[in-house]
């Protein structure tokens, strides 16, 4: 279970990057404010357009970052008081987290299997288990700089679940992948749902939000504005679709903040 | 701390799996420098040799007639044209000038005349001056060889003339066995060449292997992207620190290694023997200890400086930057030691973090290391690397550092 309770992060602009933005402020809130709570057994979507804090907000639940004002529990661990346990219990996911380019996918899926501490029997059935469920078996032993950034991104996959977490965040897990290999990994979140795991992820393709999630929730300016199923949104916004419904939050929201 | 051996063990088969970077790091800088003295030692003994053989080419004006006689017997060899008081000498100076001619001899009209007639204090006392050109070698060198032999030896005869018995002017001898005279130390002796070299070359290898090295393992990682998926592991951030300072550490030490060794074989071929003393120098238990010792402190030091700038820095190049007024302050600080008289310091100069160092590897060369020194020394050393430590542990754990956020 991960519960986020008031989350609030600013980041401290520097004088490059006031003038980068145009700003003459030197703090930005990226997420305000956030409460949510996402359950075993559900895949949760975090869904916003570029810049909306969702990105900060996965990397706040990975213990990345540090809340600037309320908390988050993983599992019952905070991610400042036990960020150790946290990360011991996550399967963490994002574009901007590479590995290593001059390792091969089997030899960063043992390195990380033996920093979460498992021992080789349990790293060798886990990666037998994955690499073949990815189809990674057949550059497993290519370096990872040699490979298409799709088999990069299965490999990445592969590694961030060596050990088996209990609850998975995904930053935009389909990115660059194709459509098949796409498919494998929403059938694969999917299974990890109905083996009782805690999915979050975050995505701005609506139509895989709309059949993957159980529950979305549409963060905009660092605001969460809506959060429900999809039927339960797109009640709410009298709309016929995820897509519709989002571009009439988004008018609203942008347009207060504006 | 089964994360830091994890680390360690990933850090050193990134390297040693990689032929380029192997054949980079270690192979062709230890190549390249023994190659690089060997050539400038066979280029500079060719340069000897060549002065050496060379046939100066000579201009003596109003030679003394017995001056040809004593050539002869003094064996010297040359290209020499007598010409008189009536020639004008500008054409040679011209020449010595553009390098084609070595040396310009010009003995004072009635030159022997005037010794001849010497009589008495206050008497004139003809001149021989000679003209050639510094800048040339083997105007240099001709000027100096017709000195020495030529005109030494003919001074010596016309002494002889005047005096009936040379030996006269010998009043006292000194040290007419200069060997029999000298007390020393040969250990200290053989090692006084390399104390000054020495604890320049090690500091400076360590820094130049620890600075390629810690860029790219932390800088480089970073802007990979590939420190943060380190980073969401479950072990300590000061683990992952460890780990990425001990395989620096052990990397670093190989290539200093490489690189002073390579550095020692190459001077010692550039010197052509001079240096084959070094190989008669012997050390104790106690002091192998105190080498080895020092060795892992300042690897300790430096890596964990290259580490901080590192880790701190966004992008390789800033870090660059950024590491070059510390690799200056290694410079000087080595450099200080190259030019000192070697007397006994204080102590207090052996708290100076990075000139100790090289203070300490000096005495410890010379055997005058004392364990009050050699221990303030290491102290020093391991209290600022760690304090180092402490702070890239604490920027491990900041998110402004490692994410700029």
């Amino acid at each position: 279970m991960i519960q986020i309770n008031e989350l609030t992060k600013v980041y401290k602009l520097t004088k490059k990057q006031m003038m980068e933005k145009k700003t003459k402020k030197n703090m930005v809130k990226a997420v305000d404010k956030l409460s949510l709570t996402a359950r075993p057994g559900e895949i949760y979507g975090l869904l916003g357009p570029n810049g909306a804090g969702k990105t900060t907000a996965l990397r706040c639940i990975a213990s990345l970052l540090k809340p600037t004002q309320g908390n988050i529990k993983v599992k019952g661990y905070d991610t400042v008081e036990d960020s150790q346990s946290v990360r011991k219990t996550i399967g963490f996911l994002t574009n901007e987290i590479k590995l290593d380019p001059q390792f091969s996918p089997r030899y960063m899926f043992g390195f990380f299997g033996r920093l979460h501490g498992l021992d080789e029997r349990v790293i060798e059935e886990r990666r037998e288990e994955l690499f073949d469920y990815f189809g990674i078996k057949d550059f497993q032993d290519k370096k990872i700089e040699e490979l298409s950034s799709g088999m990069k991104q299965k490999a990445s996959l592969a590694v961030s679940l060596v050990h088996n977490p209990e609850v998975i965040i995904f930053d935009e897990p389909t990115s660059g992948l194709d459509i098949i290999t796409a498919r494998n990994v929403t059938d694969y979140l999917k299974h990890l749902r109905d083996e009782g795991r805690t999915v979050i992820i975050s995505t701005h393709i609506m139509t895989e939000a709309e059949k993957l999630c159980d529950r979305i929730g549409i963060i905009i300016n660092g605001v969460l504005v809506l959060e429900g199923t999809l039927t339960e949104i797109l009640d709410r916004t009298n709309t016929k679709d995820l897509e519709d419904a989002f571009f009439e939050l988004y008018k609203i929201h942008n347009k207060e903040e504006e | 701390m089964k994360g830091t051996k994890n680390i360690v063990k990933k850090e050193l088969t990134r390297v040693f799996t990689d032929k380029k970077l192997v054949i980079n790091l270690f192979v062709l800088p230890g190549v390249l420098i023994m190659v690089m003295y060997s050539i400038m030692g066979s280029l500079i003994s060719k340069m000897e040799t060549d002065i050496k053989t060379h046939i100066p080419t000579i201009y003596i004006q109003n030679a003394p007639e017995d001056l040809d006689y004593i050539i002869d017997a003094v064996d010297f060899e040359g290209n020499i044209t007598y010409i008189s008081s009536k020639d004008s000498t500008t054409h040679i100076k011209d020449g010595i000038l553009k390098g084609d001619i070595d040396l310009l001899v010009i003995f004072d009209e009635g030159f022997i005349e005037t010794i001849r007639s010497y009589k008495d204090v206050g008497d004139p006392i003809p001149e021989v001056r000679t003209y050639y050109n510094p800048s040339e070698d083997y105007s240099n060198a001709a000027k100096g060889n017709f000195t020495a032999s030529v005109l030494h030896a003919y001074q010596q005869s016309l002494l002889a003339e005047r005096l009936g018995n040379i030996e006269q002017l010998q009043v006292f001898y000194i040290d007419r066995d200069p060997e029999a005279g000298i007390i020393v130390d040969e250990s200290k002796a053989n090692g006084k060449f390399l104390s000054m070299l020495l604890p320049f070359l090690i500091n400076i290898m360590l820094f130049q292997g620890a600075m390629g090295l810690g860029m790219d393992a932390i800088t480089g990682e970073k802007e990979r992207g590939t420190l943060a998926s380190m980073l969401l592991s479950p072990i300590k951030r000061s683990e992952i620190v460890f780990g990425k300072l001990i395989s620096l550490g052990i990397l670093t030490s190989l290539s200093a290694v490489i690189y002073t060794v390579s550095v020692v074989v190459g001077i010692q071929r550039l010197a052509d023997g001079a240096m084959g003393a070094m190989t008669n120098i012997q050390f104790t238990p106690v002091q192998i200890v105190q080498l080895f010792v020092m060795l892992i402190v300042l690897v300790y030091l430096y890596v964990s400086m290259v580490s901080i700038v590192a880790v701190y820095a966004r992008t390789q190049k800033e870090a660059g930057t950024y590491v070059s007024p510390l690799y200056i302050l290694v410079m000087l600080g080595c450099i200080m030691t190259m030019f000192s008289t070697g007397g006994v310091k204080e102590l207090k100069y052996y708290a100076i973090p990075i000139y100790n160092g090289a203070i300490a590897l000096q005495d410890l060369l010379v055997g005058e290391l004392t364990m009050v020194k050699f221990g303030v020394t290491v102290g020093s050393l391991a209290i600022v690397a760690f304090l180092i430590t402490t702070l890239i542990t604490k920027a491990f754990n900041s998110e402004r550092v490692m994410f700029n956020a």
